[in-house]
């Protein structure tokens, strides 16, 4: 009966999007179609998709929390229901949805006695949390509570070990996975020879991202991993150095960089954040205040205009234009 | 037959009363039976006189509280204060004084007692009740029958009378020794005329005295002097001439008549119904009559009159229970008491004394202590989870003083008798060595006077019509007289008057008659079964040794972060888990004031009630317990309400596991032989994840050289190691500690020669001219896998009898550990397996809707095993997932019907199927089956699997405290092979299998070293590692290893010389070495 509603061009690829719907802030589903493939093509992208929605979709959470005047983790507070582990847990909860990389921060400042909610979180800018009704702790005297929270964005999930432990900072065993579950089916029609197929995929999401986007940026990073075979074999002759240089590439971006047009270059620019480029704190920091946040950004600064950047000095100029140079092989515009 | 007219509705009675209901009775009654027999004391010269007023005895209350004596590592006790009065008869003088007697530690409300911190369990005992026992058994020929009678004394001491072939009658008094019944009979005091005259078979022995001749005939003219010291003589086995004395008289009096033949009431009762006697009952010890009544029943069984008996039947055995226990201790201390008030009355007659003065407290005290620090039955109470606590306090045990031992207990009395049924549970025992000797009790069982065993049945009335609740004992006048049957009338098929037939049991048979000649019938399809195995759903379809293994591994089920109730439970939960006390309970009606993670404040009409919640609290076995507050503030509580909820209740239901999608499908082999694969998903959502809290202590001593002293400041040793630690040398709360970090830094006062004695001492004393320290660092470290936060240090201070100040500090260390591959988890059906892979979600295998299933199991768990409640389990929990049902299902529902179980299943796979429009989960081509889907190719799978929501739990078997290793550590003293075990810093054992796969692989000389040069050659072992460490070849030993030089001294000890020699060619001269 779907099969019906759905007008398939013979001719070019297409996808749509036959339903979309959020059972509730927390649980958001999609339905996409894709069609019209050869037989067997359904299969190909699907799984890879499944495997990439599951895998492959970064999502935004809670990594550390900072608690004033306690020990740890198994104790309680007076005047505050939960336990302190049990807050932690609930903030683990917490679903946020985030451009930016790199860690932000957030607090919640409170004074009780009241329910404390996500919606009490004072954010930074940019993150926005989905459910705000999320319950974190609840408060039965008149005592404040200040906790100053440390937002990631990342993919998979981290197991913590406290090791470079901190008084009062608390570490979360964060899940960043937005997608809940993938599912993708198949349909063929036609005959004999002129079979073809239409891809359904479904997703649900945890609000993070709309199931849209999560397609949207499964299949992305889904074709970032192909992109190398885009390029020719890689050379292996100069040695140890280059070797290394390229193993620690984030993601091979200089074949892209080669291969594709300006306009290209520059969206891609605009993707990578200057989080990936792991910079010295101090400079990374003083680049954000800066307003640069991406790669973009960063090109439009000359070596002159960043060293008049606050607090830049020149060994900080000198970290971020050898780690272009090594990096991206890219020299900042001399003007 | 007791009758308790307990009509209308009943509750299956508290699991931790069996407990409760002991130590009350040893409270109320045993103290009082006990102190009302304390002698009145006199001295020598009848001047002073002391006694007791045993009947208004007081017990104080406790002054701290449970809590705070686990928290303390103190003794919850009570003190016992007795009036006591001593009258002084020279000088006319009566006092009159209250006496402080001694404390005796206290139950709390859940059965178990809290002694130097720790809680203890006093275990039930089964033994055979005292009495005369008669069988037929073959003798050492196996030829002929002869028959016994066994007279088993209150300790559990047997002595046997028998009739051999020759048709002489013999007592037994030792393995190996018997003597004749006149010998015994005059020894305790009766004459030939009196035997003859109270004897039914006189002729029997007359003929026995003809039979035998003169010799014979002159033993009975033996005085009683004689038949002593002959008796004494076979006793003994002392051949040679023995002079008759007094002592020797007293000596026989106390080792034999006193320790073998104390019958105590129940024994007397037993041998006056069972030989028809009528001796009053406060006569503990056998005497002549009761023998010679023993021999006439024994030899009217041998010509078929008289009842053989059925040693294992329950009739013949009775619970020693906490209260027995007790009151034994306590009649020790008073005796003792005894003793000492003797000896100090002695001494006080000059001085001035009151009461007080000749009692002392101690006494009472210390024996108490001895029970429970060391007695076989009190026990450290196993507290990985609630139902553990509550199965602990229900066992009954064989073994221990007066019982049997595991070596050498039959497979008869390990075996299940007909009369267990509804009083000892046939399923619940434990595994290996202790198989049947450690039992369970039945739900519905309870204690009767004289430690009778007692299962109510409804006696079904046939006037009236109506039901009643009856006590049955087990026996034959009791429940075997009756037809009792199993089911209800509702299992009758009702259409047809003929064939209202029902299964029942009648004398130890299982028979099939018409319900109109039921007697009673059974009140609950869980009455025959132990706490444990009531909690597993659709038992009936499982082999009972699976169900065995299922309860017993629900009780090492650790406390899961987010406990989760079970979908298809019995039902039974809810009661188990307000037993065990871990959930927090109102205890009157009230309004919440005040909530927090700590205390929880009611208050009705201006009473406040505070109830405390416990969190993160050690429990004995390093789980955690906690509780979490279910009600607001500003709500209002019914008396009873739940107030928390415990670490493993939700919502005042046991919850010890979590409900996961299982499918049962082969996985490339990551699940043979029992193997599990997991989801990553059971790790990052923290679904199998458990808290652990480890306590670490360490003794601060007194030496020759004077204290010990806890600092900061430990010489030579890495600033690392100490960076937790606070000024005082303790370790800080909060901080994160590894393995090998100080966790208190203790410094142990040295001479100064022993200081020397370390090679860095001297160095530093002749290079440097440095004063070395004059003390050993003796620091408490974190051991390996003892990472974790900790979470509280208590620094104990007790001072002892003596005087002594004992310090010790408890650290206690708490450790969040999720699951990981080595793990145990199990399922309630005796389904086990060790987690061998963890995969990413999208690998895992999906359904059709896209959901990855969590673990993965092998078919081929289930069909030998024969566990099929697993997989009947499954499918209610994957139709009530979706549909949020819980179902409750009550087991053997087969009775009323073919397949009703899966008459059951099946309709709620489809109504969820038609629920949640997902018409995949019930297909009818194959029911409770589906298509599954490989997650890493999107192929689906050949055949349809079973999948469902099992409930599984995470065992307390865990890698983290398994994993060892050593390089070179302890060697047993004898073989000088290495040590087995974690705990002892053990090595791997090379077996015989591990021998064979190096035999295969055809490495001789890896082989020998293994065997040989590493392990057991004392000088090798130390050169092989010097010889690794610098390259060099390992060294050949020209000696033979320890093991086998052990083997030779094993044989000379045989005098089997074991030697080689070598015969020179030329001269043939031999040259004789030493092994």
């Amino acid at each position: 009966m779907i099969r019906d509603e759905i007008s398939v061009s013979i001719q070019t690829l297409r996808w749509k999007c036959i339903e979309s719907r959020a059972y509730s802030k927390r649980l958001h589903y999609g339905r996409f179609a894709l069609s019209p493939l050869h037989k067997g093509r359904a299969d190909t992208i699907g799984i890879a998709m499944r495997r990439a929605l599951l895998g492959e979709v970064e999502g935004t959470c809670i990594t550390r929390v900072k608690l004033e005047n306690i020990k740890h983790e198994y104790s309680a507070i007076i005047g505050i229901e939960e336990s302190v582990h049990d807050i932690l847990m609930n903030l683990k909860e917490i679903v946020f949805r985030s451009d930016s990389y790199g860690i932000r921060e957030a607090s919640i400042y409170i004074v009780g006695p009241r329910n404390v909610t996500a919606q009490d979180i004072i954010l930074p800018p940019s993150v926005k949390i989905i459910d705000t009704t999320q319950h974190i702790a609840r408060l039965t005297k008149s005592i404040t509570s200040d906790i100053r929270l440390q937002i990631e964005k990342n993919r998979g999930y981290i197991i913590h070990s406290p090791n470079n432990y901190q008084d009062g900072i608390f570490p979360i065993d964060a899940v960043f996975m937005p997608v809940r579950d993938a599912n993708y089916s198949i349909h063929s029609y036609g005959s004999g020879n002129e079979i073809r197929e239409v891809l359904f995929l479904e997703i649900w999401t945890n609000g993070g991202l709309t199931p849209r986007e999560a397609l949207y940026e499964a299949s992305r990073n889904l074709i970032d991993l192909f992109i190398p075979f885009l390029h020719g074999e890689e050379q292996n002759i100069d040695g140890m150095n280059n070797k290394k240089g390229s193993n620690m590439l984030p993601f091979p971006l200089s074949h892209v960089l080669t291969d594709t047009g300006e306009t290209k270059e520059k969206i891609a620019f605009q993707l990578i954040f200057i989080d990936q480029l792991e910079l010295p704190p101090k400079t990374y920091n003083s680049l954000r205040r800066a307003n640069i946040h991406t790669l973009l950004d960063l090109l439009n600064y000359s070596r002159e205009d960043l060293m008049r950047i606050e607090h830049f000095g020149k060994e900080s100029v000198e970290q971020v234009l050898e780690v272009l140079q090594k990096l991206f092989a890219i020299d900042p515009p001399r003007n | 037959m007791r009758l308790d007219e307990n009509e209308g509705a009943f509750t299956i009675p508290e699991f931790g009363k069996i407990q409760f209901e002991g130590f009350c009775r040893f409270i109320d009654q045993g103290l009082m039976e006990e102190l009302h027999n304390f002698p009145k004391i006199e001295d020598i010269d009848k001047e002073i006189e002391f006694r007791l007023f045993g009947n208004e005895y007081e017990l104080a209350e406790p002054f701290i509280k449970e809590r705070d004596a686990v928290y303390q590592s103190l003794t919850y006790y009570s003190e016992l204060y007795v009036p006591a009065r001593s009258i002084r008869r020279n000088s006319r003088k009566i006092q009159k004084q209250t006496v402080f007697l001694g404390n005796i530690p206290l139950m709390n409300s859940h059965g178990t007692f809290v002694v130097n911190g720790i809680y203890r369990v006093v275990v039930n005992q089964i033994l055979i009740s005292p009495g005369i026992y008669y069988r037929s058994e073959l003798d050492h020929n196996r030829i002929n029958y002869i028959y016994t009678g066994t007279l088993i004394s209150d300790w559990g001491r047997r002595s046997k009378l028998e009739i051999d072939v020759g048709e002489r009658i013999w007592a037994r008094v030792s393995r190996k020794q018997k003597i004749s019944i006149p010998v015994l009979l005059s020894a305790m005091g009766l004459n030939l005329e009196e035997i003859l005259d109270n004897t039914r078979y006189p002729e029997r022995f007359l003929f026995l005295l003809k039979k035998k001749g003169r010799w014979e005939r002159e033993e009975y003219l033996w005085s009683r002097e004689k038949a002593i010291l002959e008796f004494y003589k076979k006793l003994y086995c002392i051949s040679g001439d023995l002079v008759f004395s007094e002592s020797l008289c007293k000596e026989l009096q106390k080792k034999f008549f006193r320790k073998r033949c104390e019958l105590g009431k129940i024994g007397r009762r037993n041998l006056n119904q069972k030989l028809n006697l009528d001796i009053p009952e406060n006569e503990i010890f056998s005497l002549p009559q009761d023998v010679l009544a023993a021999v006439d029943y024994l030899i009217g069984v041998k010509f078929g009159m008289g009842t053989l008996d059925d040693i294992d039947h329950l009739r013949n055995r009775r619970i020693r229970s906490v209260a027995d226990l007790l009151q034994n201790q306590f009649r020790l201390a008073l005796g003792r008491l005894e003793d000492a008030v003797k000896r100090t009355i002695r001494r006080a007659t000059k001085r001035r004394s009151t009461p007080q003065n000749l009692v002392t407290s101690t006494l009472l005290k210390n024996t108490f202590q001895d029970f429970f620090g060391s007695h076989p039955l009190s026990q450290f109470l196993d507290q990985t989870n609630p139902l553990t606590e509550i199965a602990h306090g229900r066992k009954l045990s064989h073994l221990g003083p007066g019982g049997l031992t595991g070596r050498t207990a039959s497979f008869r009395t390990r075996d299940i008798h007909p009369s267990y049924y509804g009083r000892i549970c046939p399923i619940d025992t434990s595994e290996g060595m202790n198989a049947g000797l450690v039992a369970s009790l039945s739900i519905h069982a309870k204690i009767g006077d004289c430690g009778s065993l007692q299962s109510p049945f409804y006696k079904i009335s046939e006037r009236s019509r109506e039901e009643h609740m009856v006590y049955l004992l087990p026996g034959e006048d009791e429940d075997e007289y009756y037809r009792i049957a199993t089911g209800n009338s509702l299992a009758l098929n009702q259409g047809i008057q003929e064939e209202q037939i029902t299964p029942a049991r009648y004398r130890q048979e299982f028979i099939v008659i018409a319900w109109e000649q039921i007697h009673f019938r059974s009140i609950f399809p869980f009455q025959y079964f132990s706490v444990g195995v009531s909690l597993i759903p659709f038992l009936e379809h499982n082999d009972a040794n699976r169900a065995l293994m299922g309860s017993n591994m629900q009780r090492q089920a650790v406390p899961l972060f987010r406990p989760e109730k079970c979908i298809a439970g019995t039902g039974l939960e809810g009661q188990a888990a307000l037993d065990s006390g871990s959930v927090a309970i109102a205890t009157q009606e009230g309004r919440i004031e005040y909530i927090d993670a700590v205390n929880i404040t009611s208050s009705v009409n201006g009473d406040t009630v505070r109830t405390e919640s416990v969190i993160y609290q050690r429990s004995n076995t390093n789980t955690c317990t906690h509780q979490k507050p279910q009600i607001h503030q500003g709500e209002c509580v019914k008396k009873g309400q739940i107030l928390a909820d415990g670490a493993t209740t939700v919502g005042g239901e046991l919850s010890l596991g979590k409900n996961v999608l299982v499918a049962y499908m082969p996985w490339e082999g990551y699940n043979f032989e029992d193997a599990i694969l997991i989801s990553e998903r059971l790790v990052y959502e923290d679904i199998y994840t458990s808290f652990h809290i480890v306590r670490y202590r360490i003794e601060i001593c007194m030496t020759s050289q004077g204290p010990e002293r806890i600092t900061r400041e430990i010489p030579h040793l890495d600033a690392h190691l100490l960076r937790h630690l606070d000024e005082n040398g303790l370790v800080m709360l909060g901080s994160w500690i590894e393995t090998g970090d100080v966790l208190v830094g203790k410094l142990t006062p040295q001479t100064i020669e022993e200081s020397l004695c370390t090679p860095e001492g001297r160095l530093l004393q002749t290079i440097f001219g440095i004063e070395v320290s004059t003390a050993r660092e003796n620091c408490l470290r974190a051991p390996i896998g003892g990472r974790g936060r900790v979470i509280d240090v208590r620094w104990i201070n007790r001072v002892d009898d003596s005087g002594d100040n004992a310090e010790t500090v408890h650290v206690y260390i708490s450790q969040k550990r999720k699951i990981q591959v080595g793990d145990k988890v199990s399922g309630r059906h005796g389904n086990k397996g060790i987690i061998s892979i963890v995969l990413p979600r999208q690998d895992m295998p999906y359904l059709q809707n896209g959901i990855p299933v969590d673990m993965v199991l092998n078919p081929l768990g289930v069909p030998s095993r024969m566990n099929v409640g697993q997989i009947f389990e499954c499918l209610p929990g994957l139709a009530g997932n979706p549909m949020n049902k819980h179902y409750r299902i009550t087991p053997f529902d087969e009775k009323y019907e073919r397949e009703a179980s899966r008459k059951l299943v099946f309709p709620e796979l489809y109504k969820a199927s038609e629920q949640t429009a997902n018409p995949w989960v019930f297909e009818p081509d194959h029911p409770g089956k589906h298509r599954l889907i490989d997650g890493r190719t999107g192929d689906v799978f050949e055949q349809p699997v079973t999948i469902g929501k099992a409930y599984m739990s995470k065992l307390s078997h865990q890698v983290d405290e398994k994993i060892h290793a050593r390089s070179s550590g302890p060697y047993a003293r004898v073989t000088q092979q290495p040590l087995r075990g974690k705990s002892k810093r053990g090595g791997q054992r090379i077996g015989e299998m591990e021998v064979w796969a190096l035999e295969g692989f055809g490495v001789a000389y890896i082989l020998q070293e293994m065997l040989t040069l590493k392990s057991d050659h004392i000088r090798t072992r130390n050169e092989v590692l010097g010889a690794i460490i610098t390259g060099g070849p390992i060294p050949k030993p020209d000696t033979a290893p320890e093991s086998f030089r052990l083997l030779i001294r094993e044989l000379r000890s045989l005098a089997l010389e074991l030697n080689h020699a070598i015969i020179s060619e030329k001269n043939f001269q031999i040259d004789r070495e030493e092994v």
